[in-house]
């Protein structure tokens, strides 16, 4: 008998425009000892699946099939079973462990609460050392720990009644990839010692394949490929999951690679920063950096996150003063006066990170777009404008986009609209604070060719902050390793990424989950 | 291209509408507006401002309601029921006035403590608090006593009296308006103050401040009598605050004349009744999380 078997579930959700369909059809087999990997883009139903199990879906989700736990329907216990089944059989790590923690609690009773509940002896300490916490992280509040330790908290909460099977709901989305690396560890080790199913939903093929046994892969409440984790990912059938797969792609694995040797820039320097250091207080966000951008260059500036890219980013763009040092464009100081400052955005822009916080909800794809040229009051006719910034952003027609508002356009929608509202004033620097972080995978790949055809087309130099080591081997020409402020590694993409001289750069290649494509070049052994 | 943004300006008011007309009390008390500002505009076209002159009364004091005098007499022999109805313009003027006047001060206020930050907001913040922590009613005594009588003294009056809590109001939502990523983005484009505030910051801020004033309007209505009940407000004019002065200083207790007390009561009531009512429709419609408390 399965640990987990679902037949023929389906889910629809009852809502203003009708019933919508969640979850169609969908069976799938977990044995103990077993990691599945549910793969997909948000909305294609994974979360509905796994919340399905522990029948903890909203009221208006209606679910046809069947959800058997150790045989036992999910949907035929009653109310007092179900509370038994919940946490003692089954558990969740929640994803973003952020939110999922009461802020005012000690972790230690959060984790100690589910073992109150279901009246289990355990341990609290134990469980925060099977997750490598050291035990006095019970005293702490969430807010004194990190997120790769509050999402440790998280499984050790998963852990406190010794359940049989653990769903866990992108539990690393919002982690770095070194925190990223330790956690996927402690969780394949559970699974190993303890022989506990696992259930494993992430939107990252890459994740999955480094820790699941077998892989289902989504798409629009369907599953279209499924199989064992290593064969899905080597050769995969389905043109979705190919798609998925290439989004992730693997350091040094040349087909991933799209910048060719003619791309090669050799401009002159567009603009430098010389020992910039920015301090908040006491605290140093950036710690003496030096860093060029030629002109049709595409630089990836790498690190994790509180390294100091972001705000290295913003003083590059003279929204915020440095405390130290200076940024120089095409030889000159960024001026300081407000009308200064103003001209020089017509030189570099910015692309923010999650392109549907970055349009004002109440305008509409014209006017944000618009806004720059009517700020800068440019000659010219304004929609003519309007229209060649977004067929040069892939928007097309672009006079069909005119009226739309953001909530009516799809992710990469949006971030192409962003980047048309930059491209509108002709800049030649675009700089990317994460451009394909909160997109999906399928579009990532777009708005990155997007990038280059930029820079193949109108000469756009780009500075393109990311924490993703894969999207720096794919379209840069040269990476720059941050670290704690300071930039501990410079180089073109080759020598950083393939033959990393620092410690740190290889800690981060390290960490970047490894799957089964491509062998990997030897970098450990060089110098 | 603006006819795009007007259109769709258009059809965000037309639903707005809808939205609103289907709370039936908030239909009840813009009724009720709309009705007693045609009967405060009409006031000089269908009767006659003589009436309201002591030196024509005609009639006999406290004479109780009657069919010639629906509304009785007062003390000096004038018609209750006119005395109530010109008092309507002042009422409705006053607390109009010095909604706008609070409203402005607040919003300003809100938006530039919340958009500078550093010390502009300190300064800003400390001088809200102070007038926070003033018994406003206090204040406003004061500011009437000492300035020369008049409408202005007492617009004035509540005006200055009642922006702080606009004001803390604006800036908590002007604060989260500007956390979000898209002012970083209009600052990276090159806006500056003037561009993030007209273009980002007030047309957010804006439905609120709509709300604010709705409400703010029967708090000055209440005030407006409360000061000229004490006898503080212009004694040349008529208003429901001075009519319930009058009525006290002239014994109308004591004379029973019951009609010289009610009306201009029940004036205020329904006023602030309307303008609450409406207020809250609005509020419920442009904050739909307020819907599902009902």
């Amino acid at each position: 008998m399965s640990l987990l078997e679902l037949r023929d579930l389906s889910v629809h959700y009852r809502g203003a425009r009708g019933e919508v369909a969640a979850v169609r059809s969908v069976s799938l087999g977990l044995e103990a000892g077993q990691t599945l990997g549910l793969a997909g883009e948000s909305g294609c139903g994974k979360s509905t699946v796994a919340m399905s199990v522990l029948r903890l879906l909203p009221r208006n989700a209606r679910v046809e099939g069947q959800v058997l736990l150790d045989g036992e329907d999910v949907q035929g216990m009653s109310w007092g079973r179900l509370r038994t089944v919940r946490w003692a059989a089954a558990s969740v790590v929640f994803q973003g462990a952020m939110h999922a923690l009461n802020p005012v609690h000690r972790v230690g009773d959060q984790i100690a609460e589910p073992m109150r509940l279901h009246g289990v002896s355990g341990s609290v300490s134990d469980l925060l050392g099977q997750v490598e916490l050291p035990a006095r992280a019970a005293r702490a509040y969430p807010h004194e720990l990190s997120g790769g330790q509050k999402q440790r908290v998280m499984i050790a909460m998963a852990l406190a009644c010794a359940p049989r099977l653990v769903i866990a709901d992108e539990p690393t989305t919002a982690l770095d990839v070194v925190v990223q690396a330790q956690v996927l560890d402690v969780l394949k080790r559970l699974v190993s010692e303890r022989g506990i199913g696992l259930v494993m939903i992430s939107h990252d093929l890459s994740v999955l394949a480094s820790t699941c046994d077998r892989l289902a892969v989504m798409r629009y409440g369907q599953i279209v490929e499924e199989g064992p984790a290593r064969e899905v990912i080597a050769s995969p059938t389905h043109p979705h999951t190919q798609a998925l797969a290439a989004a992730f792609p693997t350091v040094g694995d040349p087909a991933s690679r799209q910048v060719t040797a003619e791309d090669a820039a050799d401009g002159p320097v567009l603009l430098r920063a010389e020992g910039v250091r920015v301090d908040y207080g006491a605290t140093k966000a950036v710690a003496g950096v030096d860093l060029e951008v030629r002109a049709g260059e595409i630089v990836a500036l790498v690190g994790q996150s509180g390294s100091g890219k972001t705000t290295l980013a913003r003083t590059l763009l003279g929204l915020q003063r440095p405390t130290a040092g200076r940024v120089l464009f095409e030889g000159t100081e960024l001026p300081r006066s407000s009308s200064g400052l103003r001209a020089y955005r017509r030189q570099v822009q910015l692309v923010l990170q999650d392109p549907t916080s970055a349009l004002n909800p109440r305008h509409s794809v014209y006017e944000a777009v618009a806004e720059g040229l009517r700020i800068h009051r440019i000659e010219g006719d304004e929609p003519t404008l309007v229209a060649e910034a977004l067929s040069h952003a892939e928007l097309r027609p672009p006079e069909l986009f005119f009226p739309s508002l953001p909530h009516e356009l799809s992710g990469g929608q949006r971030q192409r609209v962003v980047i048309a509202g930059a491209l509108a004033l002709g800049p030649r620097l675009l700089i990317a604070d994460e451009p394909v972080a909160s997109l999906d995978a399928s579009v990532r790949g777009e708005i990155l060719a997007l990038l280059l055809r930029l820079r193949r087309e109108l000469g756009l130099a780009a500075l393109v902050i990311t924490h993703d080591l894969g999207l720096a081997w794919t379209i840069a020409d040269r990476v720059a390793v941050m670290y704690q402020g300071e930039l501990v590694e410079q180089g073109t993409v080759e020598q950083v990424l393939l033959s990393p001289r620092h410690d740190y750069t290889r800690t981060l290649l390290a960490a970047v989950p490894q799957d089964q494509r491509s062998t990997r070049p030897n970098w450990t052994s060089s110098p | 291209m603006t006819t795009i943004a007007w259109q769709r300006r258009r059809a965000t008011v037309r639903a707005t509408w809808r939205e609103f007309a289907s709370q039936r009390g908030g239909l009840v008390g813009l009724i009720g507006l709309a009705v007693i500002t045609v009967l405060a505009v009409l006031a000089p076209l269908v009767t006659d401002a003589s009436g309201l002159d002591v030196t024509r009364a005609t009639a006999a004091p406290w004479r109780p309601p009657s069919a010639e005098y629906w509304l009785g007499t007062d003390h000096n022999g004038r018609s209750v029921l006119l005395l109530t109805w010109w008092g309507t313009r002042i009422s409705l003027v006053v607390g109009l006035a010095a909604t706008v006047l609070s409203v402005l001060i607040g919003t300003v206020v809100g938006i530039a403590a919340a958009h500078f930050g550093g010390w502009v907001s300190a300064v800003l913040m400390r001088f809200t608090d102070f007038f926070l922590v003033l018994p406003s009613l206090v204040l406003a005594i004061a500011l009437s006593t000492v300035l020369p009588r008049g409408l202005g003294t007492i617009v004035l009056a509540i005006g200055v009296t009642s922006w702080p809590a606009t004001a803390r109001l604006v800036r908590a939502q002007t604060l989260a308006v500007e956390a979000r990523p898209f002012i970083e983005r209009a600052r990276a484009l090159g806006g500056g103050h003037g561009h993030v505030i007209g273009r980002h910051v007030l047309p957010a801020v804006l439905p609120l401040v709509f709300v604010n004033t709705t409400l703010t309007v029967a708090s000055a209505i209440v005030l407006e009598s409360t000061l000229s009940f004490l006898g503080l407000g212009d004694p040349t004019r008529v208003s429901w605050g001075s009519l319930l002065h009058a009525a006290n200083m002239h014994g109308a207790v004591s004379q029973r004349a019951w009609w010289f007390l009610v009306p201009p009561g029940l004036g205020v009531v329904c006023v602030v009744l309307a303008f609450t009512l409406c207020g809250r429709a609005l509020e419920t419609v442009l904050n739909p999380r307020l819907k599902g408390e009902r």
